[in-house]
């Protein structure tokens, strides 16, 4: 473990952007709001800014990304398809612990089944991760609910956690270890670690006041949930307020789903795009001659909880698909993001308001 | 690199926008936090804004139709000039200019004073304006603003919300969000329309009304409330002329046909009646674009609110809703054949002389006239139209179309249009020059450039200047922030607005003038000297009926399935798969009836069915929907053959509202 300055996050960042480009929190010029971003300047991340409203994912997954160019010739039948070029290396600086639990659903997704998928791999094998523990919580969050905070366990190739004005540095990698090195980062006293451990049980213990209404209640609503004691009464009444937007599915770090277009080009040639989809759309389970087995809009919404809070369904991520960022409250038209649609379903458990 | 700002520019909403630019392309979007109008949120659309900005459908370049047929690429300048030389051929009344409701404020104010001033051509309209329009009569008529009196930011203060006709979760979700959240804090919301909707049905009274009885309910609440003195008197006192003349309007009303024409208990229009005039606050929505509310329903609607008092006060308002992006800021510079921008009647002599002494040129005072009502006109007199950004609209006039000298196409997209154009000239994207767009609430948002042009193309602000140079008028202006300088001299309302004051912020409102150079968040009153009128409203025309020979109220709409901007829409991926959907499984065209008329004609979902009406016929797809209650067909008309094949032959409106009802019968094919 080490311990560094400002300074020293400073010049972190920047020998990080030697070799990777950039991504952290910054602020939004107008709103002052933070999103996760690329970023030219290193002076732009605030490391300590709260929560982003935008999950990291689009750095892997990318919300139009190619993934093949073809050029056809109609007259000459002539095909050429060309190789996508190898994306940049990226350090992804500030990343909270739920966010880098949602990365590796991803990973688990992508990566850890039957087939590897090259593209995410390209983009995700020449990545650095520096996390940042919680040492508050944000008012939309409830990751001590869903086993993915407020400081991250694995994943990381350097965490840090802010002590006052240091930050305490664990290596979570060879990599990570090898950073630390390079830039003669001091040893922390093992006084700093037990300070860390404070910290961290201060921010947990801080979660009761905004977890009390609802979140408290995951653990609870995964077992209704799995078990299928969620009433269809119950899911028509938040199905009844989906806009069918996909902003939960965009704003999910662990939503993984995406659609496979081919578009043409104004130069002439073809691009392969993989494009962000979302399963609140009838288009997305629709198959051909009408054929859905999806179609009303409250079997879609009760399809994404499923996938979120179903054990059968965290088997697959060896941890539950929801990590509590709190995002799809914040973004969701109707008013049924999941910390909501918890709430849906104790009062139908406590048959109170 | 990065996301960077920007305003969503499909509806009349205004959300707030991040769009990704990587290199020399935007590929991807993101919801902007704290917007004060979305909040963070986007719908579907602006979702997959990207989509569209990546289409191939861009046109590429100048295309000039040979004599022989076929189109011939030419360079930009020459395309230019043979744009000059072609209208300079006609006299100002021969030309008519269609302006695009998604151009951009500086865009359509100097196609305006390019039309006025550089070719003494009054005849300037907006494409899919109708609905619009209505507001902005009856508004001025009232004495209000010719927008949304209230805001959006006050939704969630208003203890009673009405919403009018509208899907609104469909057409503009991020309102409809927003109405929804506030219901669900506490506002009382009351829907009316005659097919069920997400909004209907997430309401707490929702009055299922017969086809074309909107109107008809509203005036019976104005009725109510004057029959049991619950009129806001001292707010009518002070600020409104014409309450006696409104009262007496009032009286032509049978109470007893009110129920049987709309099918609502007056017991229950007399509950509404009495919470909107009982509600400490309470705001009316309702769309305003081509699906819109008639003349005669948003009169009654606006004389219903002032009569309750509920305008001019914080969570209250009569508020247009609109389905394009720049539909609002279009009529303010002056898009409209009887209007100069800032509202100023073309006939005000005054305004006129103000005008032409700004713009260094005489504006002839001669009415002009609307390119769609002259395309309609036999003989028509048009022989050269400038279109501008058009979608599938325009397939109405296919004939007439044909029939004219000179069609030319400004526009980012390739389009159905341009087979019938001569000179095809494209455009920048929203995304490729600088443009304020005016929102429903009127904000005015400055969309600036996200990144280069990758093609030998300029802003239509751009090419208008161009062209009036090219006519001999020295038009110098450096930018767009140039032109919305000359906008702020020339409309009272935008007068402290420029491209400075709305960078690095979400927009301003107008009025945005010296008094209020914060913008202005709502109508008030702010003296006794500022007088608002009651609109003068018909008596109550007559109600369809069906019949036995004709026993299904039709009503020809369009938002539901596909918004109107399909045209935009099939250019992206998402969006297209979910709209596309029905025009695959119902190539034809549809009819919604309900299971139990379906099963008493004995058809199936997807079966055909022939609509026979007294004046005409069409073989469309019956689609089954819980939405539509017995007695009632609604037919989305999005295919091209319906519009000639049927609805014209009715002498319909060109593009009716839902308001427009026609009695027919359906039979099995």
């Amino acid at each position: 473990m080490y311990v560094i300055t400002r300074e020293g996050l400073r010049d972190l960042l920047e020998s990080l952007q030697d070799e990777h480009a950039l991504f952290g929190p910054v602020h939004h010029e107008v709103s002052g709001e933070v999103l996760f971003d690329r970023v030219d300047d290193p002076a732009r991340i605030d490391i300590d800014a709260p929560i982003p409203f935008n999950p990291p994912k689009f750095a892997f997954f990318p919300q139009f990304g190619r993934i093949l160019r073809y050029t056809y010739d109609r007259r000459t039948k002539d095909l050429r398809m060309e190789k996508e070029p190898l994306g940049e290396a990226k350090a992804l600086v500030g990343i909270r612990s739920c966010d880098l639990a949602g990365l590796l659903c991803l990973d688990r997704f992508y990566l850890g089944q039957e087939f590897v998928d090259e593209f995410y791999l390209e983009h995700r094998k020449r990545t650095f991760i520096v996390s940042a523990s919680c040492v508050r919580p944000f008012a939309q969050c409830f990751c001590v609910c869903t086993d993915s905070g407020p400081c991250p366990r694995e994943g990381y190739d350097l965490n840090l956690t802010l002590l006052d004005d240091s930050y305490l540095v664990e290596p979570g990698s060879q990599k990570g270890a090898e950073v630390a090195a390079r830039l003669n980062m001091p040893e922390a006293d093992p006084g700093l670690v037990s300070e860390r451990d404070r910290r961290i049980d201060r921010s947990i213990s801080l979660f009761d006041e905004l977890a009390r209404e609802n979140k408290a209640w995951i653990s609870r609503v995964v077992n209704r949930i799995t078990t299928g004691f969620v009433s269809e009464d119950v899911w028509e009444y938040i199905g009844s307020q989906c806009f069918e937007c996909g902003a939960c599915a965009f704003v999910c770090p662990t939503c993984s789903c995406f659609n496979i277009e081919d578009a043409n080009t104004l130069a002439g040639s073809t691009d392969r795009v993989r494009t962000w989809d979302s399963c609140s759309f009838e288009g997305y389970t629709r198959m051909a001659g009408d054929h859905n087995p999806r179609k009303p809009v409250e079997d879609r919404r009760n399809k994404r909880f499923f996938c979120k809070l179903s054990f059968s369904q965290s088997k697959k991520y060896l941890r539950p698909g929801c990590v509590g960022c709190g995002r799809c409250a914040r973004i969701c038209p109707g008013d049924i993001g999941l910390p909501n649609v918890v709430a849906c379903i104790r009062r139908e458990i406590t048959g109170r308001e | 690199m990065g996301y960077k700002t920007g305003v969503c520019n499909f509806c009349g909403t205004g959300c707030g926008n991040l769009l990704r630019v990587e290199g020399d392309r935007i590929l991807g979007v993101f919801s902007a936090p704290g917007h004060p109008v979305s909040r963070g949120r986007l719908c579907v659309r602006g979702w997959h804004i990207h989509e569209l900005l990546n289409t191939e459908d861009r046109l590429a370049y100048p295309l000039a139709r040979l004599a022989g047929g076929g189109f011939v690429r030419v360079d930009y300048r020459s395309a230019l000039d043979q744009v000059v030389d072609g209208l300079s051929r006609y006299a100002g009344e021969e030309i008519a200019f269609l302006a695009s409701p998604r151009s951009s404020n500086e865009d359509n104010y100097l196609l305006a004073k390019l039309s006025r001033a550089a070719l003494g051509c009054n005849n300037i309209g907006l494409a899919s304006d109708s609905g619009h329009r209505h507001c902005v009569d009856v508004f001025m008529q009232g004495g209000c603003w010719p927008a949304m009196t209230g805001s959006l930011a006050d939704v969630e203060t208003a203890a009673l919300i009405l919403v009018v006709g509208s899907d609104i979760t469909r057409q503009n979700p991020i309102v409809g969000s927003r109405i929804h959240l506030a219901a669900r804090g506490g506002s009382h919301l009351v829907t009316i329309s005659s097919r069920s909707t997400q909004i209907a049905r997430l309401s707490h009274r929702h009055h299922l009304v017969r086809p074309g009885t909107q109107g008809l309910l509203l005036y019976a609440m104005a009725r109510i409330l004057v029959e049991e003195n619950l009129q806001d008197r001292d707010f009518i006192g002070r600020y409104t002329d014409g309450y006696e003349v409104f009262v007496r309007s009032l009286e032509a009303l049978d109470m007893g046909a009110v129920q049987q024409a709309t099918g609502i208990g007056l017991d229950d229009v007399r509950e509404t009646a009495r919470r909107i005039a009982r509600a400490p606050s309470a705001m009316a929505f309702f769309p305003s674009g081509i699906s819109g509310l008639d003349r005669e329903t948003i009169a009654r609607l606006y004389n219903l609110f002032l009569a309750a008092g509920k305008i001019g006060r914080e969570g209250c308002g009569v508020n247009p809703v609109t389905g394009i992006s720049n539909l609002v800021g279009s009529y303010d510079v002056g898009a409209a054949p009887d209007l100069l921008p800032g509202h100023f009647r073309a006939d005000d002599p005054e305004a006129a002389r103000r005008l032409s002494k700004t713009w260094g040129a005489e504006i002839s005072a001669a009415p002009g006239r609307h390119p769609a009502e002259m395309l309609s006109a036999r003989p028509c007199g048009l022989k050269a139209l400038v279109i501008v950004d058009h979608d599938e609209e325009i397939v109405r006039f296919t004939q007439a179309l044909r029939r004219l000298d000179l069609v030319v196409y400004l526009g980012a997209y390739a389009n159905p249009i341009t087979e019938f154009a001569h000179l095809i000239v494209p455009t920048t994207t929203f995304a490729e020059a600088d443009g304020t767009y005016t929102s429903t609430e009127r904000r005015i948002q400055l969309m600036g450039k996200k990144l280069e042009p990758s093609l030998e193309v300029l802003p239509l602000w751009r090419i208008c200047a161009s062209l009036a140079e090219r006519l001999g008028r020295r038009w110098s202006y450096g930018s767009a922030a140039e032109v919305m300088d000359e906008i702020a001299s020339v409309v009272p309302s935008y007068s402290a607005v420029s491209h400075a004051a709305l960078e690095h912020r979400f927009g301003l409102q107008w009025p945005c003038d010296a008094q209020h150079p914060e913008g202005t968040p709502r109508f008030a009153p702010e003296s006794p000297r500022d007088r608002l009128r009651f609109v003068p409203q018909a008596a109550p025309s007559a109600a369809p009926v069906s019949t036995d020979g004709y026993p299904f109220l039709l009503i020809p709409g369009r938002a539901n399935y596909y918004w109107h901007q399909n045209n935009v829409m099939k250019k992206t991926h998402i969006p297209r798969r979910e709209y596309n959907a029905l025009l695959l499984l119902y190539p034809n065209g549809l009819v919604e009836i309900c299971a139990e008329d379906a099963a008493r004609i004995g058809v199936r979902d997807k079966w055909p069915v022939n609509i026979v009406s007294a004046d005409g016929s069409m073989r469309v797809a019956a689609r089954i929907s819980a939405d539509v209650p017995p007695g009632t067909a609604y037919v989305p008309y999005f295919v091209q053959e319906m519009i000639p094949g049927f609805l014209r032959a009715h002498g319909a409106p060109d593009f009716p509202g839902e308001d427009s009802v026609i009695p027919v019968r359906i039979e099995k094919v």
